[in-house]
C-alpha cells in the first residue's frame, strides 16, 4: 500500500503541491488504509476503485483542495465535459500549425521552382516570340509579381502557380486559426484556452 | 457496470455531499470514519469513489472546519466538523433532496397505476 501513497505523493509533488500539505495528505491517507487493514478490510474498503488509479485519485483530491499550483497531465484532464469543444485539444492545434507551416514553406518551394522552371523554359525556346503565352491565370497581379516574377506565364509554370497560392491560402489560414487560438482575448481567462 | 449499476452510482453521487455532511453533524469525524459511518446505513458509496476529494471540495467551500486530533491509541487523525453555511447547507440540501424524492415517487407511483391492473 506505500506504493499506493508514493505514487500519490508523486503526481502531488509534479502537480506543484506543497511539501506540508502533501504530507498531510499522504499521513491521513496512510492512517485511514493502515486502520481498515487492522480491521480485516482492505485499502478498497476506504479507497473504492480510485484504487486502480492513484494519480487520477490524487489529482482530483488536491484539486478539490485547491492546492494544484500546475495544471494536470493531459491524460487525466477531462475532455469529454468539455463538449464540442474538444476539437481544441492541445495536440490538434499543434497538428494544425505544423500543417500550416509546412504548407507555406511548401508554397514557397512550389513558387521558387516554378519560376525556376519558367526561366528554364524560357532559355530552352530562346527565339524572341517562339515562347507561347498562356491565358491570364487567376492570381492578383501584385501576388504574382511578388512571388512568381515576371516570368509567370511561361508554359509550365501554371501548375506550380496554382498549387502554390493553393497551399499558400491554406497555410495562411490554419496559421490565423493557432494564432487566433492562442491569442489573449480581453474576459478571456488564460489558464482556460479551451473554448 | 450494468445500467441499474449506473443509475445507481449516478443517483449516490448527486447526494454524497449531502450524506457526508449529515455523518459529519452526528459529530466530529475523520474520513475512514465517516466512511463506516455511512456503510453502517446500508451506504458502500465508496466503492463507487473515494470520500477524499469531496471531503476537500466540502472543506474548500469552507461548508466544515477541520482539526488535528489525537485518535483513540492511534496516530493524530484530521477531524472534520461542521461549520454554520455546512449546517445551514446540509439543512437546505435536506429540503431539496426531500422534496426531489416525492416528486419522483409521485411520478413512479403513476407509473405504477398505468402497469399494474
Amino acid at each position: 500500500m506505500n506504493g499506493f501513497v508514493e505514487e500519490c505523493r508523486q503526481e502531488w509533488k509534479r502537480l506543484g503541491v506543497p511539501d506540508p500539505i502533501a504530507n498531510e495528505m499522504a499521513f491521513d491517507l496512510s492512517a485511514d488504509i493502515e486502520e481498515a487493514e487492522a480491521e480485516g478490510g482492505s485499502a478498497e474498503d476506504v479507497l473504492g476503485n480510485s484504487l486502480f488509479d492513484p494519480r487520477r485519485f490524487a489529482a482530483a483530491w488536491a484539486s478539490a483542495r485547491g492546492v494544484t499550483s500546475a495544471p494536470p497531465a493531459l491524460m487525466t484532464v477531462a475532455p469529454v465535459a468539455r463538449g464540442h469543444h474538444a476539437f481544441f485539444r492541445p495536440s490538434i492545434v499543434v497538428a494544425l500549425a505544423v500543417f500550416g507551416l509546412l504548407a507555406a514553406l511548401a508554397a514557397v518551394a512550389l513558387a521558387v521552382g516554378g519560376r525556376g522552371a519558367a526561366s528554364v523554359a524560357r532559355g530552352i525556346v530562346s527565339v524572341p516570340g517562339s515562347v507561347r503565352l498562356r491565358g491570364p491565370v487567376s492570381v492578383a497581379r501584385p501576388f504574382r509579381n511578388f512571388v512568381f516574377g515576371p516570368s509567370l506565364s511561361a508554359h509550365g509554370a501554371a501548375p506550380f502557380v496554382a498549387l502554390g497560392f493553393g497551399l499558400l491560402i491554406v497555410g495562411i489560414i490554419f496559421l490565423g486559426l493557432v494564432i487566433l487560438y492562442w491569442a489573449p482575448w480581453p474576459g478571456r481567462d488564460p489558464k482556460r484556452r479551451l473554448w | 457496470m450494468t445500467n441499474e449499476d449506473g443509475r445507481r452510482s449516478q443517483l449516490l453521487r448527486g447526494v454524497l455531499d449531502l450524506c457526508l455532511l449529515a455523518v459529519i453533524g452526528e459529530g466530529p469525524a475523520y474520513g475512514y470514519e465517516m466512511t463506516k459511518r455511512l456503510r453502517a446505513r446500508g451506504m458502500s458509496i465508496v466503492g463507487e469513489g473515494s470520500i477524499y476529494p469531496l471531503l476537500g471540495r466540502l472543506e474548500r467551500d469552507g461548508l466544515v472546519a477541520t482539526r488535528r486530533e489525537a485518535s483513540n491509541g492511534g496516530p493524530p487523525r484530521k477531524y472534520y466538523s461542521l461549520t454554520s453555511d455546512g449546517t445551514r447547507s446540509l439543512r437546505t440540501g435536506v429540503e431539496e433532496w426531500k422534496m426531489a424524492r416525492d416528486a419522483v415517487d409521485r411520478a413512479l407511483d403513476l407509473l405504477e397505476t398505468e402497469v399494474t391492473p
